[in-house]
């Protein structure tokens, strides 16, 4: 996830990351993790706080004024079997949302021309 | 091939789904343009499903009922025998290619029985022995450190740097994804196609780049050995 300012409301993290700030802490799935002061009452984060309890590398790049946040980590690479929302576009920029195959099963295969 | 596989399929409610991992869609078009897929087929210049799926090569897939739920994680996705795996290794060959043609003979082929798996799922859905349970598919994806997490926002600012044209910032934030992140071979591979691939091909898959990197696709395989190239499928 780039970031342009470490001002984030908990509404565009779980939109970004699938986590989601409820009363016990940042929840995804089953999983939630205690994160006490760090939801502001305006819905508001303190991003650097959320990001070191769930394992989230917060990269800064000073030359081009931005934040990359890596994945929660320090468990598995799924924190949940729940699909988050992926939306990707067609080679033609079309954008698709993977949520249009429910009732279907999908074998999803990632390839790449290198 | 995976049109194929969507077409014997598509009857059973399986659908297939392709997520091509380039950073330029205009790469991956030819072999689109090829495979004329009637399924979804999507890009992913950004390698977001690395992170939100546990995807760490090409090819790798993941399985997804029909609630939205995984039944499988990420692992390499064959669905026929190695090619490589079949070629008689002679001593006229060039050293390095029967090292690199030895390790492909270590791969357990698991291509045939990756497949089968597949269509039993089609056909059986949640009663398939290869379908997992949600507590099952979590404790069988991979492990991820901080390492790794990092890993991804390197890569992710090293995408950002390429796309301002500052392709020296790119490599030095790729160069640090690759060594926090080692058996990730997306990132490495991405990063590497774009030094090693001719002015108007395609790609190029020996990807020499040991002026920039100091390494290579085969240096890289070699040291992993082929029996760990991938997540190969525990079926």
């Amino acid at each position: 996830m780039l970031l342009t300012t470490l001002d984030i409301t908990a509404d565009a993290f779980e939109a970004a990351t699938g986590w989601n700030a409820k009363p016990e802490g940042m929840c995804k799935g089953d999983a939630c993790v205690p994160v006490p002061g760090a939801i502001g009452a305006d819905g508001t984060l303190e991003l650097t706080a959320v990001a070191d309890l769930l394992g989230m590398a917060l990269v800064a790049d000073d030359h081009a004024g931005v934040w990359a946040l890596g994945p929660e980590s320090g468990g598995r690479a799924l924190t949940t079997a729940i699909v988050p929302d992926i939306e990707l576009p067609d080679v033609d920029g079309n954008p698709f949302n993977l949520s249009a195959m429910h009732g279907r099963k999908v074998l999803l295969v990632a390839w790449a021309s290198w | 091939m995976w049109q194929a596989l969507h077409e014997e399929l598509a009857p059973l409610g399986l659908s297939i789904v392709t997520v091509a991992l380039d950073l330029d869609p205009d790469k991956a078009r030819p072999w689109i343009d090829a495979a004329a897929p009637t399924h979804p087929s999507l890009i992913d210049s950004h390698h977001r499903i690395d992170e939100l799926l546990g995807i760490s090569n090409v090819p790798m897939a993941v399985w997804i009922d029909e609630s939205g739920t995984l039944v499988r994680p990420a692992e390499g996705a064959s669905i026929q025998p190695s090619p490589f795996a079949a070629i008689e290794i002679n001593d006229e060959m060039p050293e390095r290619l029967q090292a690199v043609l030895r390790e492909f003979k270590q791969m357990p082929q698991t291509g045939e029985s990756y497949r089968a798996a597949i269509v039993d799922w089609a056909r059986h859905g949640a009663e398939s022995r290869f379908a997992m349970s949600p507590d099952e598919v979590i404790a069988a994806s991979q492990p991820r450190s901080a390492d790794h997490s990092r890993a991804a926002a390197c890569f992710e600012l090293g995408i950002h740097a390429e796309s301002l044209g500052d392709h020296p910032a790119a490599i030095a934030w790729w160069k640090q994804a690759h060594a926090l992140f080692p058996e990730n071979w997306t990132y490495k591979r991405q990063a590497w196609t774009l030094e090693s691939t001719p002015e108007g091909a395609d790609s190029d898959k020996a990807q020499e780049v040991q002026d920039t990197y100091g390494t290579s696709w085969s240096d890289e395989f070699l040291a992993t050995g082929g029996a760990n190239y991938t997540v190969f499928p525990d079926l």
